[in-house]
């Protein structure tokens, strides 16, 4: 058995072989911005999932304008490959794919073990920032059917539809919201949306080099717990990280046609009056 | 409230720095940073677990014959920012009072212009490392 996209997926060799190739771009996305500065895959640009890519006054992403001139400043152009990767076995990696499949790019990559694994097999990390020809890219108008809304998600929860938890287990249970040191990323109340079955994200990945787990245990992992194939599923977590790797998961190495992640996750949810949660 | 002399003195360096001088010199400061002494990996080892999306920051602080606190850090090299402004913090107020460490104010960075290099986001490090430095400076105030 072989991931259902196999196609959306490089491993570390195959960035290697594609470093100086002008149809690809490697962008790095990663938790710690500074790792880029400290070292980088040669010849790959930076996104930042927080300066580059969320709207500067509202809780939203770029606009599709803006996600225009990032790509044509990185000399991205329409049908180029990119190739994503970052730390935390490619969390933010998976948010910027996620996001650049949002305004239309089709042609996206992760690298298979991210950050981590480039390190482990010593391959070299340089300081220095490449520039690339502007190119005049054209977005496409946001395509929501990846992106589940409030709204969406109440409705899911009340039709017993499937909702994925992909926090640790402490979060799921409200144990804990968030570290007193992110108040922004907290919550006035813990637990989890109704019916949501909790599947850890990083039970989907390998924890010593960060790649993910095979077709056969993946598909067992969400099987298992009763998330198929045929329903529209909605991840979350915290701020929609974590889950845009379990929508990667889902939608591409495993195939689910109709998957969303809610990017409200619970911040959001956790500071909705009203809204319904279970403990 | 008067910050310290030491860390106002870094805080100046970096709101006369350019953008890449302040990436420049967080990455000094999170490279800098010293390895944890081994009479203090016990007590690292058994701290509390954080949520997975945070950063494990360990922190001590031991008070100096002098009444100045010293405190010994250990964070991860995978996160160099929270590495980078822990560093800054503990060289800015080695050999404070924990008297003096209680009254820096939480927004003494604002001035640095910090966010045009690191998102104002993982500021909130600052904030986190801040508040674990005074409660230490409350324990030692206790005598525990």
């Amino acid at each position: 058995m072989s991931y259902v996209h196999p196609e959306y997926l490089v491993d570390t060799e195959w960035v290697a072989a594609h470093l100086d190739d002008a149809n690809v771009r490697i962008i790095e996305s990663d938790e710690d911005p500074l790792l880029y500065a400290i070292g980088h895959i040669p010849g790959a640009v930076q996104v930042d999932w927080f300066s580059t890519l969320q709207h500067p006054l509202r809780r939203d992403f770029l606009t599709k304008e803006t996600f225009e001139e990032v790509n044509s400043s990185l000399g991205i152009a329409n049908d180029t490959a990119v190739v994503f990767y970052g730390d935390k076995s490619n969390w933010f990696a998976c948010y910027a794919l996620w996001l650049f499949q949002y305004y239309g790019h089709q042609n996206v990559k992760i690298m298979n073990g991210g950050r981590l694994k480039w390190e482990q097999e010593k391959r070299p990390l340089v300081k220095e920032v490449p520039s690339y020809a502007r190119t005049t890219y054209k977005a496409k108008a946001a395509d929501k059917s990846i992106r589940a809304f409030r709204d969406e998600v109440l409705k899911q929860s009340n039709g017993k539809k499937p909702l994925v938890d992909v926090r640790s287990p402490k979060e799921y249970s409200g144990e804990l919201i968030s570290m007193p040191a992110y108040p922004q990323e907290g919550a006035t109340r813990g637990g989890h949306i109704p019916g949501a079955v909790s599947i850890p994200w990083a039970q989907a990945v390998n924890e010593a080099d960060s790649t993910f787990k095979t077709p056969e245990e993946l598909r067992a992992l969400y099987e298992g717990k009763n998330i198929k194939s045929g329903e529209e599923v909605i991840a979350y977590c915290r701020i929609g990280e974590r889950s845009s790797l379990t929508w990667f998961v889902l939608k591409y190495l495993l195939g689910y046609r109709n998957v969303k992640n809610y990017d409200g996750s619970w911040t959001e949810w956790g500071n909705l009056v009203d809204a319904p949660i279970e403990k | 409230m008067p910050i310290p002399p030491k860390l106002q003195e870094i805080v100046d360096d970096f709101a006369s720095m350019s953008r890449e001088e302040k990436l420049e010199t967080l990455i000094a400061y999170a490279e800098s940073f010293p390895a944890l002494p081994d009479w203090l990996k016990e007590k690292r080892d058994s701290m509390e677990a954080v949520p997975e999306c945070m950063t494990p920051v360990f922190l001590f602080g031991e008070k100096q014959p002098d009444g100045g606190v010293h405190f010994y850090l250990d964070i991860p090299p995978q996160s160099p920012t929270v590495r980078g402004l822990a560093s800054i913090l503990a060289n800015g107020l080695d050999g404070c009072t924990p008297e003096e460490i209680l009254t820096v104010p939480g927004d003494f960075y604002l001035s640095m212009n910090l966010q045009e290099a690191v998102s104002q986001q993982r500021l909130n490090g600052f904030v986190g490392v801040l508040a674990h430095m005074k409660h230490e400076a409350v324990r030692l105030l206790e005598n525990k």
